[in-house]
């Protein structure tokens, strides 16, 4: 493996604590993968190739495994996103109740521009998502990890403005 | 059963077979091959591809054939229009992503795809103007080249890797029809036995980069041969074009390799195709070596044998053949004999999946197919008393540094300019492992047969033959 | 209900008597309710009789598939010769559905109740609650309520661990909920091996729904004849469901009912119809991958399991989508071919290429670019991605596209003639 001399590992002190802890409710260190991917993704902001080495190194697995398993779940960032990533479900219950325009009006409101893309100030990542499981709430998005609810057009700026 | 067998109908004809077997290798008992691609029995089951979806009488649904076990009195159909509908969609769907690709893919010719479209498949496509999936080639390296666009995702590398090489250094990644084959961008497939998950790719989605555009499928000649890179024995094939030894292919042999090889094996073939050769046997006349027939050579041996008594000494290779090596022995039984052979070794690199499998230190596949004929490993004073042995037999050992007060007979395939037995009497060309038949006997004791996949040049025969003829030729009888 | 509204009078409230009181979710709160009795009450009975009574009950799986729950749990090994695992699929996220979330928000003590008795009667040491990762704050909630039940000491030796997924419906399939937690992706397992024999960790394993448990905590309390007595129309389905009800309805939410109520009384009554000015014009019953219901269908359905089959559909999860005359269906139905292209896990080659090519169509057919053959193709191209795979999202992206061409086809011909304006970009 690679060294670089400007990586700060992600499991150490307090953080290796952490998942030592985690670790402590399976039966074998693989089963440690998904929380401890969310544990450096809290820590890092996103999953680079080299924290999944790290991972990998820290459960016994290989990063070629780790890598499988981070491009397998849509929640772990391959990439550096926007401070605020934004979530926004468009599947048909949704959809039916204006998802699309909401959408829109965020891309549009934040200057994110595309579906994906980070805004040029850095402060906001939107994507499209599908069900998030509160359907009767339409539109749920979540931004980082404030589940709002009931977002409608017309209530974009308010939400923009709370979390710019 | 009485006899504790399961029988069972496939296709309408009767089975027998073992509990627990599974109905696509119960089917092989039938005749029949149910089309699959991530079935293989070096394998753990996977049941992804759905192409050997069978149909199972009081089943409700088709059943995969790799992962149903055979049970008493089942009835099992692989021809119904159920299962052929259902094999014929699954083709129709691997086709629909997978590029036209066969004008220019090793695999044409081999390819599991091919094969079964064109058994079973739909003569045209549903797809239309969609745009296929597109995927850069990768290099996994060393000798991997990684084609995504031709995957059909039967995950066999991912399980070969995972499960037999016990090196999971291939995932997949991403879901959906965007996934494809992964590895880390820090790791490489250079594992020792990587290179097998080019053979367990049923299309030409891992390439091979040794093989890369070198030869087509249908113009390969194939033998079965022997590896020569170390002692293990593996069972191998040996494919030529136009005489010239291009590939090297796991034979399977559950006692042996299995279905695999090592890569130091696979690459081991260059030096069957050497032109350097020694193509005519050549006697030392007038301090000059001269080319003669065969007839003239054996005579002219024969009487040095003949009119010498005392001490011989044969160096060889632990890479000729035992028939060889019992010959050179029988020839030099006159004689006060010594016989010994040198070995390269190098590091060990076993398949960790598979027991008693392994790339061995000894790289040589017949050193105990001489040690059984009473060869050993004390070189260094077999060197020492060739000095003044009566005659030095020197086989198929062109790095010998021998220097011979008596007679030096050199029998071998290639002598570079300053080697030193270019100083031999007689020097003979010989046959390569690739170019007669013979036996090499592995490490635990197995006698392999291997065929001839090419002629040899010029005039070189098969060392055996040589040294036998010579025999007859000194009157001596045959061994028991 | 159905926070935030106030409770219909048609309702039957048992699990959702609390949604919206905030004070339930504390472990004071809750026990003050009457909480945690019937799990120290379980913990005394021989896990067996645990079992029966909820078999005696007829509970049968929320989730979706609704399996027998007490005769699930009886496929546990008899003889206890290794670690059992019970696993809770907290994973909702079957378009339609969200009342699994509204159990963890509000009653999270009546899943971890629901869960430990359910551990006891199968004999599991430990129990892995797999919570979806967008559901953040069920996640905060459930971990503060376990903290507090775990100080509490009201397991016993059962250990509860919670488990955080990352984004991916399909493990809310039950064998690729287990790899998930096993720290791989999210791939179902061919079966057999069933759970019961080898599942989590390889080891006898049962997997139960949100709901499913929620409701084992009354069912042991007020006895199993209370919860058989639950029953409208068919006597194989009993008790309550929460239907979430979602789309073109005035008030959406979770509505508790008894099984086999109808369906009409639970959209007009309850949720007060389409929006005014509109009429409903389709219903899908229990989540996107059941077959789509016209309006007299949806009007003539009893909400069981057997009501709902009957009627040409299933119960499913019981997340109810509301299509009224304003919807146009054939672009709803590429939205959820979409979903389920997004969702394939990509191991079996029918549901792989299947549902993205599904979508490819439809997109095309929105695009005004339809082919005539369109349809037959869609209609071929389903049928060869149902029953052959190891997993149903194949069969679930069938689903819609088979009833919605069949009971809809008016309006998928209208974009093929040219006769609607396309609505995406070819």
């Amino acid at each position: 493996m690679t060294v670089q001399e400007d990586y700060q590992p992600v499991f150490i002190g307090k953080v290796l604590e952490e998942l030592q802890t985690v670790l402590g409710r399976y039966p074998n260190k693989q089963a440690a993968l998904l929380p401890a991917l969310w544990i450096a993704q809290r820590e890092h902001g996103w999953i680079s190739d080299r924290i999944m080495a790290e991972v990998a190194e820290v459960l016994g697995v290989t990063p070629a495994y780790v890598k499988g398993v981070v491009t397998f779940y849509t929640m772990y960032h391959q990439h550096p996103v926007g401070k605020n990533f934004v979530q926004v479900c468009t599947t048909s219950p949704c959809n039916l109740c204006g998802a699309e325009a909401v959408l829109k009006a965020l891309l549009a409101q934040t200057g994110a521009g595309d579906a994906g893309a980070t805004s040029p100030d850095g402060k906001w990542t939107i994507v499209e998502v599908e069900c998030l499981g509160a359907c009767g709430f339409a539109t749920p998005v979540l931004v980082n990890d404030d589940f709002v609810e009931n977002v409608t057009p017309d209530k974009v700026a308010d939400l923009v403005k709370k979390y710019r | 059963m009485a006899d504790g067998m399961i029988n069972l109908t496939i296709d309408g004809a009767p089975v027998s077979v073992p509990p627990g077997t599974l109905v696509i290798e119960a089917a092989k008992q039938a005749g029949v091959l149910v089309p699959h691609y991530c079935y293989h029995p070096g394998l753990p089951v996977a049941g992804v591809c759905r192409m050997c979806l069978v149909e199972v009488e009081k089943a409700p649904k088709l059943q995969i054939a790799c992962a149903t076990t055979v049970t008493e009195g089942m009835v099992v159909n692989t021809q119904s229009v159920q299962a052929k509908d259902a094999r014929q969609s699954v083709l129709e769907f691997l086709l629909i992503n997978h590029p036209l690709d066969c004008p220019i893919c090793d695999q044409a010719g081999e390819c599991e795809l091919q094969d079964f479209v064109f058994q079973e498949g739909q003569a045209g496509t549903r797809f239309g103007e969609f745009a296929k999936r597109f995927n850069p080639v990768e290099d996994f390296g060393p000798d991997v080249l990684y084609v995504p666009n031709r995957c059909i995702l039967c995950t066999r590398c991912v399980r070969f890797m995972e499960d037999v090489a016990k090196e999971p250094v291939l995932n997949v990644s991403e879901r959906g029809d965007r996934a494809f084959i992964g590895i880390h961008p820090e790791a490489r497939l250079d594992h020792p036995w990587a290179g097998n998950v080019v053979d367990l790719c049923p299309v030409g989605s891992l390439l091979s980069k040794d093989f890369l555009h070198k030869a087509r499928a249908w113009e390969l000649d194939k033998t079965a041969s022997i590896c020569t890179g170390c002692s293990q024995g593996c069972n191998i094939t040996l494919d030529t074009r136009d005489e010239v030894v291009v590939r090297v292919r796991p034979r399977p042999n559950l006692d042996v390799n299995r279905y695999f090889i090592c890569d130091h094996g696979r690459m081991h073939y260059r030096w069957m195709n050497r032109g350097d050769r020694i193509e005519a046997p050549l006697l030392r006349r007038d301090g000059e070596l001269k080319a003669v027939d065969w007839d003239e050579a054996l005579n002219h041996v024969a009487g040095i044998l003949r009119g010498a008594s005392g001490k011989a000494v044969a160096l060889v290779s632990a890479g000729a053949s035992s028939e060889a090596l019992a010959a050179a022995k029988r020839l030099l039984s006159g004689f006060t004999w010594t016989g010994a052979f040198q070995v390269v070794m190098g590091e060990e690199a076993s398949l960790a999946g598979v027991p008693n499998l392994a790339l061995r230190a000894e790289r040589a596949p017949n050193a105990k197919g001489a040690e059984q004929l009473g060869y050993t490993r004390d070189y260094a004073p077999a060197i020492a008393a060739a000095k003044t042995a009566a005659v030095v037999l020197v086989l198929d050992d062109p790095d010998c540094a021998v220097v011979a007060d008596g007679a030096l007979i050199y029998l071998g395939t290639v002598l570079d300019e300053n080697a030193a037995c270019r100083r031999a009497d007689v020097i003979l060309p010989i046959a390569n492992v690739a170019e007669e038949e013979g036996t090499f006997t592995n490490r635990d004791g197995r006698e392999q047969r291997y065929f001839q996949a090419k002629p040899a040049p010029g005039m070189a025969q098969p060392a055996a033959w040589v040294l036998g003829e010579l025999a007859r030729a000194m009157g001596l009888a045959e061994v028991a | 209900m159905g926070y935030p509204h106030k409770s219909h009078p048609k309702e039957t409230v048992v699990l959702s008597q609390y949604f919206g009181d905030a004070d339930a979710r504390t472990f004071k709160g809750w026990t003050k309710r009457g909480g945690y009795e019937a799990l120290a009450q379980s913990l005394k009975m021989d896990p067996v009789a645990v079992t029966d009574v909820v078999k005696e009950s007829g509970l049968r799986g929320r989730g979706g598939a609704g399996f027998p729950t007490g005769l699930k749990w009886s496929f546990m090994p008899k003889e206890k010769k290794k670690a059992h695992y019970l696993c809770v699929n907290a994973d909702e996220s079957e378009p339609g559905t969200f009342k699994d979330r509204e159990i963890m928000r509000w009653t999270p003590h009546a899943l971890l109740e629901g869960t430990a008795i359910a551990a006891h009667a199968i004999r599991a040491e430990v129990a892995y609650i797999y919570i979806r990762g967008e559901f953040t704050e069920p996640w905060t909630i459930m971990e503060r309520a376990l903290a507090e039940a775990n100080a509490a000491g009201v397991f016993g030796t059962i250990k509860i661990h919670l488990h955080r997924g990352a984004g991916a419906y399909i493990c809310g399939e039950e064998t690729a909920l287990m790899n998930s937690i096993e720290g791989k992706r999210g791939n179902p397992r061919i079966k057999p091996p069933f759970p019961a024999a080898a599942g989590l960790f390889g080891l006898p394993t049962t997997i139960n729904n949100v709901e499913t448990l929620a409701a084992v905590p009354h069912i042991i309390k007020r006895g199993a004849a209370w919860y058989k007595a639950l029953c409208l129309s068919n006597p194989k389905s009993t008790g309550t469901k929460l239907f979430s009800v979602c789309g073109h309805v005035q008030r959406p939410g979770n509505y508790e009912v008894t099984m086999g109520f109808p369906l009409k009384d639970l959209l007009y009554d309850m949720c007060g119809g389409p929006p005014a000015g509109r009429t409903l014009k389709a219903c899908i019953p229990g989540g996107s991958s059941v077959p789509i219901l016209t309006r007299e269908e949806t009007e003539a359905c009893l909400l069981d399991y057997e009501g709902v089959v009957a009627t040409g559909s299933m119960l499913g999860s019981g997340g109810v989508i509301v299509f009224d005359d304003s919807a146009d269906m054939v672009y709803q139905i590429m939205r959820l071919a979409r979903f389920y292209a997004h969702e394939s896990c990509a191991q079996c080659t029918q549901c792989r290429e299947g549902t993205a090519w599904t979508t490819k169509i439809m997109e095309r057919i929105l695009a005004g670019q339809g082919k005539p053959k369109d349809l037959d193709l869609l209609l071929d191209l389903s049928e060869n991605m149902t029953g052959k795979t190891i997993c149903v999202l194949s069969d679930s992206c069938a689903a819609p596209i088979v009833s919605g061409i069949k009971k809809f086809r008016g309006e998928f011909e209208a974009y093929l003639a040219g006769k609607r304006q396309p609505v995406m970009v070819g």
